[in-house]
């Protein structure tokens, strides 16, 4: 073991691996922060560059970009009100009414150390762990999969801004639009209205995309009040730039640090606990550690939440992050992949001539590789501070563009965006009608989320509904297994406490709480 | 697009000097675009790639990128179009422009789909240059599954018809049409095996192992990890011979179990049919140096990454890869067109099942807001549904409300505007022309000088085009002046 160990130190701690691992996160920023490109699209991107490495160089790459790729989606989300990937829809208006409150360093520093903690806990379940944990997955039949997607949804509708009603309907929206086009299950084309292209279904990125920064460009274009934060100060020269910037994105983290350790260890759980499920990760994880940071919070502190809080950002960030290494879990032990990513490392690791699975772990040739990931895996995310907090700054110049210049380039992302998933104009036109979505729901303060992750887990949800009545015409099979029970009667209980609130709110003739 | 929404920007203050601007840097861009094409290629190629990022069919299309790109000296980007079973990126592969600079990513989906009613898309629509693949399906069960072999499992689903249940894919997708298939040929029922559909093998082989499937039929590559790793057995693999793969060679074929019944799913390259000849020759001379393994990258050959990935690299030249299409074309016909099938596309739970619950759900929402509103006082319904404005907001001060409003509509419609022409123009003006004058009128109509405009339009534009297409690999149109 200690051979093994020292053998990989010797192999990452090279001047090539280091460089690769630079390189490639400096690219998973800069990939993140663009709307529409998701971290997976980097990881392909990249595939082909893979091939010309050692698989540890390769496999650095990976683990590198796509914890770097996560965090940089907080920069859009943050100051364009443009979610970078879907696991920070999450806290897009806690992030962006900050952003309005000229908080937005401040913010991006509390997503950026608390995403490199999530990344840093992650990884140690991952070295400590992922032998023992991995076959938890198999303990996950489609009865599981139900009751984690609905916990989920609820979640982001139990938890969302405005009353549950209003979260319930937004789902809904959400629901029904992921029922569009040919199911994962079916074979039947629904709701097409006749459209061809809507065979394929609606693609969450470009809805994403509409629903958030679609409907933030066209609410700014008829309302030109200057409520943006506006430019404050001259542009200093560079050295005192960066100096001042540790201070307005840093300040204050050292307090939070120190008064949140339990709730760290807890988002941290979740995001590995759902991470390293096949088929639920980061977008999953966010929205739970959300919902149970909520209800965690002081009754004072709850107000916030949905209007810019610090606390929910930082545990919903601290997930997503966390859930990136459990998602290795599986592929490296079982070769089956956890999400999209390790689906390619599953690929990158063939294609060098290693098959993932239990033997990777006994196999002494192939042991230093494993303990290479881990090494990338705290590197990684140790050098995202430094990188991340670059980013920060250069992002936050984009706060100080004039908003006649900004507005059109914030539409002209949206349309690329939408434009770059698939190459369709179809998504162009679906990423306008959500915006215009977007806008009706805004103005009825329905919250655009549940929708977001309605459209994303629509799909799973439906399928592991029709699995589990294929597999068995009792709905008792749905509380069988331990485990199903468990997830159900939390979602029960999750949406029992709040109707039963708002009934005894409506008895007694007082209005639903907002 | 079939949207109609006219909305026109052009009626706000001095309508003529912005517009006209524009046009006149659309005509620039596009002109500054324009570049004689000699010899093919001189311009980069798309090869569309039907299924998803990180699946089998992506990684075999990445790979053959990198070879065409090497070999053809042009960059080659691979586009994910996926959804709709396989529908969207045949399409769009198959009936893109037959200019060579298209080239569609095939897979065995393409003879079936069309027997499904769910495209009239065949494999005749395209111009095949050469297969390059044949994984065969094969059957699985869990190690500690007392079935030994395939006469077992026979006997198994005849005693118990309509007991045992299998996965591996969507209903009525390959695999399933693969287990369906051999039933037919054992005079069993297809429905006598419930398959429960799944997005495909990894989460049907996860469903094996938690013991609630009790089969699972995909292809070998895509179960070698289980198998490697003993938690899985392959009783019979749906080939006329065993695969020649040191990993793979230890498992019996159906046929020398005496169940004469092969599938296979295949992979291979075509391009849009009406493809100049000359193209499609040159295509095919590069072709073949990549499947013989004469074309190297990097000192591998396409053949070793093949090997490596544990994918089969049996490939067919054109003229019998379009021979092979026409017979499993006619297979496929043969098994959907049977009476069977119709029940089979019902199954336990209709597809209507679902949305209607997410609608049921939408309708109790809204009655839940409604019935919430009303027992409010009767100017909550004001503000909850006539249209309040979000907290936060006021109207701007200086102007008259009217006229704000005016210009608000206005404004947003130029937004909605300026999509629809990016949709209706793009492919025509090439993204660098149209993103140009969408930056430049928007901006202009926001308020910003017009010197400053236009040099924001040209740097972003060219920026973005350069960034995405260059960097980042993901091909922006071009337009058609090139």
């Amino acid at each position: 073991m200690s051979d093994a160990f020292s053998t990989a130190l010797e192999n990452t701690l090279t001047l090539k691996v280091l460089l690769v691992i630079l390189v490639s996160a400096s690219y998973g920023l800069f990939v993140g922060a663009i709307p529409g490109l998701t971290a997976t699209m980097a990881v392909a991107l990249m595939v082909p560059f893979t091939f010309f490495l050692d698989p540890i160089s390769g496999l650095a790459a990976i683990v590198t970009m796509e914890a770097c790729c996560i965090f940089a989606g907080d920069i859009p989300t943050t100051l364009m009100r443009i979610p970078g990937t879907p696991s920070s829809a999450a806290y897009v208006d806690d992030a962006y009414s900050l952003t309005r409150q000229n908080r937005h360093q401040e913010t991006l520093g509390v997503s950026l150390v608390f995403s490199v903690i999530g990344g840093l806990v992650g990884a140690l379940v991952l070295i400590c762990l992922a032998p023992q944990l991995a076959r938890v997955a198999f303990e996950f039949s489609s009865y599981e999969y139900f009751w984690l997607c609905v916990l989920g949804l609820s979640c982001a509708a139990v938890v969302s801004r405005g009353s549950l009603a209003k979260g319930l309907l937004a789902l809904s929206i959400g629901l029904l639009l992921s029922c569009v086009g040919l199911g994962s299950t079916h074979s039947v084309p629904r709701l097409t209205f006749g459209f061809d292209e809507l065979i394929t279904g609606i693609n969450f990125i470009p809805a994403m995309i509409g629903l958030f920064g679609l409907a933030e460009v066209l609410r700014n274009f008829s309302n030109l009040v200057p409520d943006a934060p506006s430019a404050t100060g001259t542009t200093p020269a560079i050295g005192n730039w960066l100096c001042r910037g540790i201070g307005e994105v840093f300040g204050g983290i050292g307090k939070r640090l120190s008064k949140s350790g339990s709730r760290i260890l807890t988002s941290s759980a979740i995001g590995s606990g759902i991470g390293m499920l096949p088929g639920a990760g980061a977008d999953i994880a966010a929205w739970v550690s959300y919902a149970v940071s909520k209800r965690r919070a002081a009754p004072e502190a709850k107000d916030d939440y949905g209007k810019g809080s610090l606390d929910g950002i930082a545990d919903a960030t601290t997930a997503n992050n966390a859930s990136l290494a459990g998602a290795w879990i599986p592929a490296l032990v079982l070769g089956i992949p956890g999400d999209s990513v390790t689906a390619i490392v599953i690929g990158v690791l063939l294609m060098k001539n290693i098959q993932p699975g239990p033997g990777i772990f006994l196999d002494p040739a192939q042991l230093p590789l494993v303990y290479g990931i881990y090494i990338t895996f705290i590197l990684a995310n140790l050098l995202l501070i430094p990188l991340g907090f670059l980013a920060i700054r250069a992002g936050s110049l984009i706060i100080r563009i004039p908003r006649q210049i900004i507005l059109p380039l914030i539409l002209m992302f949206c349309i690329v965006g939408a434009f770059a998933i698939n190459g369709s104009y179809f998504d162009v036109g679906v990423m306008l009608v959500m915006g215009l979505l977007g806008v009706v729901l805004e103005r009825f303060e329905v919250p655009a989320g549940p929708v977001v992750l309605g459209i994303i887990l629509g799909g799973r949800l439906e399928e592991s509904l029709v699995q589990s009545l294929t597999k068995s015409n009792s709905l008792l099979a749905f509380f069988e297994r331990p485990v199903a029970a468990g997830l159900g009667l939390l979602c029960i209980a999750l949406w029992l406490t709040p109707l039963i609130a708002w009934i005894k709110g409506q008895c007694s003739g007082i209005s639903e709480s907002e | 697009m079939n949207r109609s929404v006219q909305n026109p920007p052009l009626r706000i203050g001095k309508p003529r000097l912005p517009i006209l601007a524009g046009l006149l840097l659309t005509v620039i861009g596009t002109l500054a675009g324009c570049q004689k094409s000699t010899e093919y290629p001189s311009r980069p190629i798309t090869l569309v790639c039907p299924w998803a990022v990180g699946g089998g069919t992506d990684r075999v299309s990445r790979q053959m990128a990198v070879f065409l790109e090497s070999e053809l000296g042009t960059p080659v980007n691979v586009v994910n179009a996926i959804g709709g079973q396989g529908v969207t990126g045949h399409s769009r592969g198959i009936r893109s422009k037959p200019d060579g600079y298209t080239i569609s990513m095939m897979t065995l989906e393409l003879s079936m789909l069309h027997w499904r009613n769910l495209t009239d898309l065949t494999w005749e629509d395209s111009a095949p240059l050469m297969s390059l693949n044949e994984d065969p399906a094969a059957l699985f069960v869990r190690s500690d599954s007392p079935l030994q072999t395939i006469k077992e499992l026979e006997a198994e689903i005849k005693s118990r018809p309509g007991e045992l249940k299998a996965s591996g894919t969507a209903a009525l997708a390959a695999w399933h049409l693969a287990l369906a298939g051999w039933l037919i040929s054992l005079n069993q029922n297809p429905t006598d095996v419930i398959w429960m559909p799944s997005t495909g093998s990894a989460p049907s082989l996860q469903e094996l192992m938690t013991g609630d499937l009790d089969l699972v039929c995909c292809s070998l590559p895509e179960a070698k990890s289980l198998l490697v790793s003993g938690d899985i057995r392959c009783l019979g693999v749906m080939a006329d011979e065993r695969q020649a793969s040191v990993d793979f060679k230890d498992f019996p074929t159906l046929n020398e179990q005496g169940s004469a019944w092969t599938l296979t799913g295949w992979r291979g390259l075509g391009v849009a049919k009406d493809t100049p000849p000359e193209i499609q020759q040159r295509l095919v001379a590069v072709l073949r140096r990549i499947v013989s393994g004469e074309a190297r990258v990097n000192g591998e050959s396409f053949p070793e990454f093949m090997d490596h990935q544990g994918f089969d690299h049996t490939s067919r030249p054109t003229t019998e890869f379009a021979d092979f299409l026409k017979r499993n074309d006619e297979m496929f016909g043969t098994i959907l067109n049977r009476p069977e099938f119709q029940a089979v596309q019902s199954g336990p739970v209709g597809a209507i099942v679902f949305p209607n619950l997410a609608a049921g759900m939408l309708g109790l929402s809204l009655i839940t807001i409604l019935v919430g509103a009303r027992r409010r006082a009767g100017v909550a319904i004001l503000r909850d549904f006539s249209g309040a404005v979000p907290k936060g907001e006021s109207s701007p001060s200086g102007h008259s409300a009217s006229s704000t409003s005016r210009r608000a509509i206005l404004l947003s419609g130029s937004v909605v505007a300026a999509v629809v022409f990016y949709i209706l123009a793009c492919d025509m003006l090439g993204f660098v022309a149209t993103s140009v004058a969408i930056l430049f009128v928007t901006s202009k109509l926001l308020g910003a000088r017009v010197l400053t405009a236009a040099a924001v339009a040209i740097v972003a534009s060219t920026g973005i085009y350069e960034l995405f297409s260059s960097l980042l690999r993901v091909p922006l149109p071009l337009g058609l002046f090139w």
